[in-house]
């Protein structure tokens, strides 16, 4: 096993030219792809969740960690055997029909990319038919919805009507989220779960999924 | 002429020019993105150069010039009675409230809830009897309706509850259209509110560099019938725009003058107001931060910009991330509103009523933000020097050792050199013990129920009932309240 500090060091930058220059190096040096994950980019990434847990790191800094990681693992990916990396989970998220906002939506996107789920972000102003029409398509875990206007929250039970009338509601978990949404409204409309913020979207999703 | 705007100058000369340079070449070489076919047609027809594939319209600086010298750089924004009428560009500063938040602090509950069509009754009272508050702008979300009458309701309110002018947003450009239908008739005909329009209408782009092809049907629309307008830029450094201030300028910049162009090339001598909302993340958390002391400084930065083109602005100060009418409140509004002021804004929204990072408003708010403008304003009309003022005759008779309380000279200034507040306490120790020891908040607290129980006792609204009666048949959609 080979020292993975330069790796890591690199992670904790966010610099994704030098992480694949040493993950590079290590598969040229032969080293196992699961050791590489193992004891090169996962303890990186735990020392940087250390870091934003005590106020030092901030999200970008997070979020560059893990982008570079994220490069690193495709590197790796041909590499693996079978049961090395297993997805999080698939993540759909969308901000709801009339609503145009999206800084929040794409936070909880990145920040769920960053913890190892894979996003597919189907943008803004999106109709409850559209909602449906991705979920048949891409067949996520989760659908995440967005909403920053108290008038475009109604497009949240509808899209949730929608999917129950297209028989996709019991193979999905539905997570929503925005700064007029409420965990009563949350209850209210029958969706699976909410967050106030990127941070608590994660460990929301993860404990959807029962994964840890 | 205020005396003391144009105090605070955040840029130096030459950073202004090489904020506008930057500016300049984003309009040049990235381009702003049209997110419609129609509108990329008729831009390209109108001289931009639009790159139709990837829906970008580019400005070269020639065409710019020429569009930003076609916009006025004085226009009134009229009050319905004359009383306050506003005029944009003439180095006045005007305060107004901020609009369509979907919470409220609740003073009957102390607690949050969501808006309804009786707070905009309610505020519009409140900031008609406001004197520092110039203008109304729509204040919430009324929730206890349906969304196709929005538009309708809340301006209806507005116009029923003050006779100064009303500014708001609209979502699509039926509501503009709704607007414009009820104030023509209250105007008593579309040339009489193209000739003193008493309302304005808020559009956004959505930055970075973006703009909805229903936001340019509105600013048509509105701009065609005379009616004022503002696109205004919420840049957020380190989300929507670069995490250094220079580059949120730069970037904000661009927009608000893509705003005021695009406007002119539709509407050649639009009524438009260079739009500013500078505002940052909390990197730490990525939380939005309105009320932070950078915010203050971009926008009073923004103004120095919209000058270089002596362009009236729609600015913003009096911002807070504090939940309630408290400490921080007052002075994360305080540093916005004055910095905003002294850097000489024509129009500052948001200085009055809101809390919460721009989410929520409370009542209290704006009587206490009325009085704290109302020191900026003092602070604004600045220490006049003049033989008078200055006072040798009478200190000379007063001589050593006199007073000077009897003198006529302070009869004559006492009522024009000080501010003297309503809510602000000031009574010696005793008296404030017997008093019952007031403090501010309370003040306000009785101060805005007085204010609303004499409202609703003095009647209705302000508009005359067989106006109403008329507009109620043309439009049974509205819901009086
Ligand atoms: C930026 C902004 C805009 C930008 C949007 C740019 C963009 N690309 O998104 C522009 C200028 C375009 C805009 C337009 C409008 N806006 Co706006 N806007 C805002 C503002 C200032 C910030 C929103 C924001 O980005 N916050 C920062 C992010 C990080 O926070 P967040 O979105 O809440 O997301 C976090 C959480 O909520 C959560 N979350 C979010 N989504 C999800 C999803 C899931 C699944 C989960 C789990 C969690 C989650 O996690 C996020 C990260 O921590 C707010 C005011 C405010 N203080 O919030 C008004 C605000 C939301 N807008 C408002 C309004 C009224 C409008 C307009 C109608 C204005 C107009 N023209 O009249 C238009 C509507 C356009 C449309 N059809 O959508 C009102 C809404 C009132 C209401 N009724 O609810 C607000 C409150 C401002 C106000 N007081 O006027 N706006």
């Amino acid at each position: 096993m080979s020292d993975y500090k330069a790796l890591q060091e690199a992670v904790l930058k966010g610099d994704i030219k030098t992480a694949l220059e040493q993950t590079q190096k290590a598969i040229d040096a032969k080293d196992v792809a699961r050791d590489v994950l193992d004891n090169g980019l996962i303890p990186a990434m735990d020392e940087m969740g250390d870091r934003f847990a005590k106020g030092v790191a901030f999200v970008p800094q997070m979020l560059r960690a893990a982008k570079t990681m994220q490069e690193c693992v495709k590197l790796l990916q041909p590499l693996f055997a079978e049961g090395d990396i297993t997805s999080k989970g698939k993540v759909l998220i969308g901000t709801v029909k009339g609503d145009l906002h999206d800084i929040g939506k794409n936070l909880v996107a990145m920040m769920l990319e960053g913890a190892g789920f894979t996003i597919v972000d189907i943008g803004v102003d999106v109709s409850p038919d559209k909602f449906v029409e991705k979920v048949k398509e891409t067949n996520p875990d989760i659908v995440g919805m967005s909403a920053l206007l108290s008038t475009t929250m109604p497009a949240m039970p509808e899209t949730i009507e929608a999917l129950k009338t297209a028989g996709l509601r019991d193979n999905i978990k539905i997570m929503i989220g925005g700064a007029p949404v409420t965990e009563k409204y949350a209850t209210q409309i029958e969706a699976d779960s909410y967050a106030s913020d990127a941070g608590s979207a994660v460990a929301k999703a993860k404990e959807l999924l029962g994964i840890s | 002429m205020n005396s003391s705007a144009n105090f605070y100058r955040p840029l130096t000369p030459a950073n202004v020019k090489r904020i506008d340079e930057t500016a300049r070449q984003i309009l040049k070489n990235v381009g702003v993105k049209i997110t419609d076919d129609v509108y990329l047609d008729k831009l390209a027809k109108l001289g931009t150069i639009v790159d139709k594939d990837n829906g970008i319209v580019r400005f070269e600086d020639g065409w710019l010039d020429e569009m930003i010298g076609k916009a006025p750089h004085r226009y009134t924004a009229y009050s319905r009675d004359g009383k306050n009428d506003l005029h944009m560009g003439s180095g006045e500063v005007y305060f107004a409230n901020g609009g369509r938040v979907f919470r409220i602090l609740d003073m009957n509950t102390g607690g949050y809830r969501l808006t309804m069509l009786r707070d905009i009754a309610n505020t519009a009272m409140l900031v008609d009897k406001l004197d520092n508050i110039r203008m109304y702008f729509i204040a919430c979300q009324a929730h206890d309706l349906k969304p196709e009458f929005y538009h309708l309701n809340d301006f209806f309110e507005a116009f029923n509850h003050t006779t100064k002018h009303v500014m708001g947003g609209c979502t699509d450009i039926d509501g503009a259209k709704q607007v414009h239908a009820l104030a023509s008739m209250i105007a008593g005909g579309d040339d009489n509110l193209a000739q003193k329009p008493f309302y304005s209408i808020i559009t956004n782009p959505i930055s970075p560099l973006t703009i909805e092809g229903n936001t340019l049907s509105i600013i048509e629309y509105c701009t065609q019938r005379g009616v004022p307008i503002t696109c205004a830029p919420a840049t957020i450094a380190g989300a929507t725009g670069p995490a250094t201030l220079a580059g949120t300028l730069a970037q904000l910049h661009a927009e608000a003058l893509a705003g005021v162009a695009l406007a002119q090339a539709l509407t050649p001598g639009a009524k438009v107001l260079y739009g500013a909302v500078a505002n940052n993340m909390d990197l730490r958390t990525m939380e939005l931060t309105m009320g932070s002391v950078e915010m203050g400084m971009m926008n009073a930065a923004a103004v120095q910009l919209a000058k270089l083109y002596d362009l009236p602005i729609y600015g913003t100060g009096g911002l807070t991330e504090s939940k309630r009418p408290d400490i921080q409140a007052g002075f994360e509004k305080n540093f916005s509103n004055l910095m905003v002021a002294m850097t000489g804004a024509d129009l500052i929204h948001l200085a009055a009523g809101m809390l919460d990072s721009g989410n929520s408003i409370s009542y209290e708010q704006y009587v206490i933000d009325n009085e704290n403008i109302g020191m900026i304003q003092r602070i604004l009309s600045g220490i006049d020097v003049t033989d008078d003022t200055l006072a040798l005759d009478v200190i000379s008779s007063v001589g050593p050792g006199g007073n000077y309380v009897m003198e006529e000279h302070t009869v004559d200034h006492m009522m024009d050199q000080f501010f003297y507040p309503t809510l602000g306490v000031r009574s010696n120790f005793d008296i404030w013990e017997e008093r019952d020891r007031p403090n501010m908040l309370k003040g306000a607290s009785d101060m805005v129920l007085k204010t609303l129980r004499d409202c609703h006792e003095c009647g209705e609204g302000v508009l005359d009932i067989e106006l109403t009666a008329e507009i109620e048949a043309v439009f049974p959609q509205i819901d009086n309240i």
